[in-house]
């Protein structure tokens, strides 16, 4: 896989990460069973640092995909894209396009075959 | 969740009884290097930068010797927990500043929201908190011991 991909998935996973972090549910939840949730600065810095590796291109699609989704990089774990369910083109799952980052012609998510 | 189907989450080969890794780490890439053994996770990258970035948010060694490293990723298919054990301790910055002898790793789908794990999370520190459990888990050799521990049959 490219490495601007795998920065991409790390970013998303990142976010995913901050964005639980500022949830007030789940970070109650959190500090109720006895983690410190101090570093969400940190976390923001660490997201900086690495958006900045990614292509400007690359990125901006992310984050527009970012504002309409929740994910913008879905795993595809069977035959439909996760977001829309919409089925995939047999050609997807050919050997030559596992571990890379494809995009759900239907609504343009970003799609990662485990 | 009652402990039937907290044991349903523990599988033999997500065991480790003597962790070498002494460090905090050197002690995840330990366990997440044996996970990738395993086939459960697609890259062993993204999820050593998902805990890292998790350490730097506050340390998951809660005290006492035991920590639960946790969070979501695009690299872990189905909710995944890995044990493991350390018999000479692991420096794991925990919050008690002592040696972390006992491992939750908890790992969950990125596409799955956090309430995934935080029950199996909540199971599992209420668990270490019952009298007893814990001293029986810091000498848990196997993995049908473990699952005594834990409140299965074994079998």
């Amino acid at each position: 896989m490219k490495e601007e991909f795998r920065l991409l998935i790390a970013l998303q996973d990142l976010d995913i990460m901050i964005k639980e972090t500022k949830d007030q549910s789940t970070s109650e939840e959190l500090k109720n069973l006895g983690f410190k949730l101090t570093g969400l600065k940190e976390l923001q810095e660490a997201r900086v640092k690495l958006a900045r590796k990614i292509p400007p291109v690359l990125i901006n699609r992310y984050e527009k995909l970012m504002e309409h989704y929740t994910m913008a990089i879905l795993p595809v774990t069977s035959d439909k894209c996760l977001g829309c369910f919409v089925r995939l083109p047999s050609v997807f799952f050919s050997a030559a396009h596992s571990h890379r980052l494809l995009t759900c012609e239907n609504c343009g998510r970003m799609l990662y075959l485990l | 969740m009652d402990a039937n189907k907290l044991v349903t989450f523990f599988e033999e080969d997500l065991c480790i009884f003597s962790l070498r890794s002494r460090k905090k780490f050197s002690a995840l890439q330990e366990m997440i290097r044996h996970l990738a053994g395993t086939g459960r996770v697609s890259d062993e990258h993204f999820i050593m930068e998902m805990l890292k970035n998790r350490e730097s948010l506050g340390s998951t060694g809660l005290g006492k010797g035991v920590a639960f490293p946790h969070g979501r990723s695009l690299a872990i298919k189905e909710l995944t927990i890995l044990f493991a054990r350390s018999p000479g301790g692991v420096d794991f910055e925990a919050l008690d500043s002592k040696p972390t002898r006992i491992f939750f790793l908890i790992l969950a789908p990125s596409d799955k929201g956090a309430d995934t794990y935080l029950a199996l999370l909540s199971e599992l520190i209420s668990l270490v908190q019952k009298p007893n459990k814990l001293g029986e888990l810091n000498k848990v050799k196997d993995y049908k011991t473990l699952i005594e521990i834990l409140g299965g049959n074994g079998n």
